[in-house]
């Protein structure tokens, strides 16, 4: 291991279980979970402060909170209202010092399919029967419509904040105790899977970024990037992603440094009509942008 | 024109921009939102039917996947003070407001890439394990996004319909600009992964992170299956990992054997 410091804890005793007024706290905090919603972690800062409260009163050390606090800040995208089940998880292991390692390779394989869960489960079915039967309620002039909307809706989400919050966190906390014996080897599992799950992401999320130039050929219409397709499709995220990893690493950047890098690359590429999206180049190019 | 009602409505639609995305995550839909401001403007009977209306819109289009759509939370707003203000129809104000809602996404584009930079002061803060300092960082972006929207709908309160010719030649104008800031919003994420990465990879799994990379990409690519594609994934991830965990504990349970049987 290059740093054993970074990898683990001062402290490695398990801490007292997190009192229930805490966790509830934490429930509620949670709410905000998309604070500061950001292109580069997306849910990362909103999740630290969900997490905030457990967090100080496990570790009582100022630079285990430290380093917690750090780890805690990695990219993480889930379900807004699922959230608390990967936050019950994390907390029974931040509880019994498992190695850092562990807890981020673990956080991001719960957090990314129960993103996938709870939209289909909350976005996809019970807010569209739910609108379906308020919404012509409230056309027909009843303030019922509003109300019931947002009762079963709130209702729900809550319920399911809390009860996926005790469930996980009590879960955890048998699961862990027992990879304790193998914790290096868990380690190393665990980061197979938070690789495969970031492999998997960077297809999943990547879709987005694809080149829009289209030469105008007549009756067939050359799209540049049905050529990148045919090489690998998603190359562009898969490079992009892979020449972050070579700055980071290798060159020491800061996060703030690559981002100013891609801001460059995004507008300049957009002034050209490179980049695919609906609106139009700065300057006249000899393709659309489709 | 009506100060109070300038003063609240400015009050309600910071609040919205919040909630579309944090707090219930559901005060902000037109179907509550629409006659909450109908409360402010006077007539709530309006409010239930655009809200109604819009809300059935909106199904089947929702903000989940980092998907962007015209911003619903500023649509509904400025759909209502047209009806109401300006006495619209109710058609001709939904048609209206769409500027807006363009607008409405761009301001959502402007505020997640300047959080994006703003991580940098979470990352001091963590460092020096100063919990207020995260407080800070996630109020600065509430108030951003907050009084952005808060602007918009005042806008439209006092500029009404005219408003909405001005905003069309900007975004005419700076439709490359967008383009731009949300293209580089969603190189964006890849900075997160490659953290991420710097973190968990070791050299042996380099495979692995291909290997994930292309489950995602054929399970994606078969519509049937592109709504579970991440859970899918991580069924087969947790079997490598499950497997990885089991040759690696034999593995060390044979060598602790091998000391045993030397004492």
């Amino acid at each position: 291991m290059e740093s054993n410091t970074l990898q683990n804890y001062k402290d490695c005793t398990p801490a007292k279980p997190v009192s229930k007024s805490t966790l509830a706290k934490m429930i509620w905090r949670s709410t905000m979970l998309q604070a500061s919603f950001n292109y580069e972690r997306m849910q990362a800062a909103g999740w630290l402060w969900s997490m905030l409260p457990g967090l100080e009163e496990i570790h009582k050390d100022k630079d285990d909170l430290a380093k917690s606090m750090t780890h805690n800040l990695d990219f993480l995208n889930t379900h807004p209202f699922a959230v608390t089940f990967v936050m019950g998880i994390v907390l029974s292991m931040e509880q019994l010092k498992a190695d850092i390692q562990s807890i981020r390779s673990v956080r991001i394989s719960v957090a990314a399919p129960l993103g996938g869960i709870g939209d289909a489960l909350f976005w996809y079915t019970l807010v569209p029967i739910t609108a379906g039967l308020c919404a012509n309620l409230a056309i027909g002039g009843s303030v019922l419509g509003p109300i019931l909307y947002f009762l079963i809706l709130f209702g729900c989400e809550m319920a399911l904040r809390y009860g996926l919050m005790y469930f996980s966190y009590n879960l955890g906390m048998k699961a862990v105790s027992v990879m304790t014996e193998y914790a290096q080897e868990f380690t190393h599992a665990a980061s197979i899977l938070g690789v495969f799950v970031v492999g998997a992401l960077i297809a999943n999320y990547g879709g987005g970024t694809a080149l829009g130039m289209v030469i105008q050929n007549g009756e067939n219409p050359i799209v540049i990037q049905s050529y990148l397709n045919m090489i690998l499709p998603c190359l562009l995220p898969l490079l992009i992603t892979l020449l972050m990893f070579f700055l980071i690493r290798k060159k020491g950047w800061t996060p703030v440094k690559c981002i100013g890098l891609i801001l460059v690359i995004g507008i300049v590429g957009a002034m050209f009509g490179i980049w695919k999206g609906s609106y139009t180049p700065l300057f006249s190019v000899p393709w659309t942008v489709g | 024109m009506n100060i109070l009602e300038i003063v609240l409505l400015a009050v309600v639609t910071f609040v919205f921009a919040i909630d579309q995305f944090s707090l219930t995550e559901i005060a902000y839909r037109p179907i509550i939102a629409c006659p909450i401001i109908g409360l402010i403007l006077g007539d709530v009977r309006t409010g239930l039917v655009i809200g109604g209306t819009y809300e059935l819109m909106m199904i089947g289009n929702m903000p989940v996947g980092g998907a962007q759509p015209p911003n619903a939370v500023l649509g509904s707003i400025i759909a209502m003070i047209f009806a109401v203000k300006a006495g619209m129809d109710m058609n001709a104000a939904l048609g209206a407001c769409m500027i807006f809602a363009t607008f409405g996404q761009y301001i959502v584009t402007l505020t997640f890439t300047i959080m994006s930079g703003l991580m940098a002061k979470a990352d001091e803060a963590a460092a020096n394990a100063d919990p207020a300092g995260i407080t800070r960082v996630n109020l600065i972006s509430c108030c951003i996004l907050g009084s952005l929207f808060a602007l918009m709908s005042m806008l439209a309160y006092v500029g009404g319909v005219a408003m909405s010719g001005a905003l069309q030649s900007l975004a005419d104008h700076a439709s490359w600009l967008m383009g731009g800031l949300s293209a580089a919003g969603g190189m964006m994420r890849f900075v997160g992964f490659a953290v991420l990465l710097k973190i968990m990879i070791a050299n042996d799994m380099w495979g692995i992170l291909l290997a994930g990379f292309v489950c995602a990409l054929v399970i994606g690519n078969i519509a049937s299956l592109s709504s579970a594609c991440l859970l899918l994934v991580a069924f087969l991830g947790v079997a490598i990992a499950v497997h990885d965990f089991r040759v690696s504990g034999i593995k060390k349970k044979a060598e602790e054997g091998g000391f045993s049987d030397g004492i």
